[in-house]
């Protein structure tokens, strides 16, 4: 469970589940930066971004009257948002095995002057190793959420919460390499 | 900062930047677009399924006549010549 979401927020998703258009333009404007920040570290692409986090809000907004606490809005939020990134991440990988030769092919550089810096680069390489689902582990940590939160989120329990993550973090600095050449 | 730190930073920023301007406007307009229900996919998937076997069947079934008959024709005539053939014996 979120430990405290403000009082505005609860307000606010109460609002948007009455179907308040305003409410639930704030709520798309309040978390757009931080979901596209999520989504980049799942997938690694940024022409992906835009799309996938405009289809995590549809999702979000056609089942927000399904959400029965508010006050979890954050948890539940983000566990759309790994769901979204997983499944668009295992439609790929059958793209790949159909369309061994189409655009979705494994490896495709980001076009030109898209990732702007060798610490950005040699991070994005690092997670691309990782398994998905402890990348969305790291890219939650990243998000500020705790221990507690991220077990709602994922629906496990804080033990295999601190253990996932510890093993992840050792993964991702196995293969971040600041100096890696692509 | 921690140069990994620093890269989540950047990471941040670079995927922030990929949001366009207007875009709670257009998820907005998007998830107003009506959805079609399970029930309606069913049915079209039913139907769907139900119209090729329809078409499989009117198709199949003169093409299976005709090779029938052209069977039967072939065998009349082994026939024919296999008696035509005895009664020479």
């Amino acid at each position: 469970m979120d430990p405290s979401p403000t009082t505005e927020l609860v307000d606010l998703v109460r609002r948007a589940q009455r179907g308040e258009e305003a409410a639930q333009r704030a709520i798309i404007v309040s978390y757009q930066h931080r979901i596209a920040g999520f989504v980049y570290a799942m997938t690694g692409r940024s022409d992906a971004v835009e799309d996938i986090a405009q289809q995590i809000f549809i999702k979000m907004i056609r089942a927000l009257d399904r959400l029965q606490a508010p006050a979890q809005f954050e948890s539940w939020l983000f566990r759309l948002s790994r769901n979204t990134c997983i499944d668009h991440l295992r439609r790929q990988k059958l793209r790949r095995i159909f369309l061994p030769f189409g655009p979705e092919h494994e490896n495709v550089p980001e076009p030109p002057g898209a990732v702007d810096s060798e610490e950005l680069d040699a991070l994005r390489h690092a997670l691309a190793q990782i398994r998905p689902q402890d990348r969305a582990l790291l890219a939650l940590v990243q998000e500020g959420r705790s221990h507690a939160e991220i077990a709602a989120t994922l629906k496990t329990s804080i033990a295999a919460v601190k253990a996932r993550l510890h093993r992840a973090r050792e993964q991702l600095r196995a293969h971040y390499q600041p100096n890696y050449e692509s | 900062m921690n140069p990994e730190n620093q890269a989540w930073l950047r990471l941040r920023d670079h995927a922030a930047a990929q949001i366009h301007a207007g875009f709670a406007d257009r998820v907005l307009r998007r998830a107003r677009e009506a959805v079609p229900s399970l029930a309606a996919s069913f049915f079209l998937s039913a139907a769907t399924a139900a119209l090729c076997l329809l078409a499989v069947a009117l198709f199949e079934r003169p093409a299976h006549r005709a090779a029938e008959a052209s069977n039967l024709a072939d065998w009349q005539q082994i026939a024919a010549s296999s008696e035509m053939l005895a009664d020479a014996q």
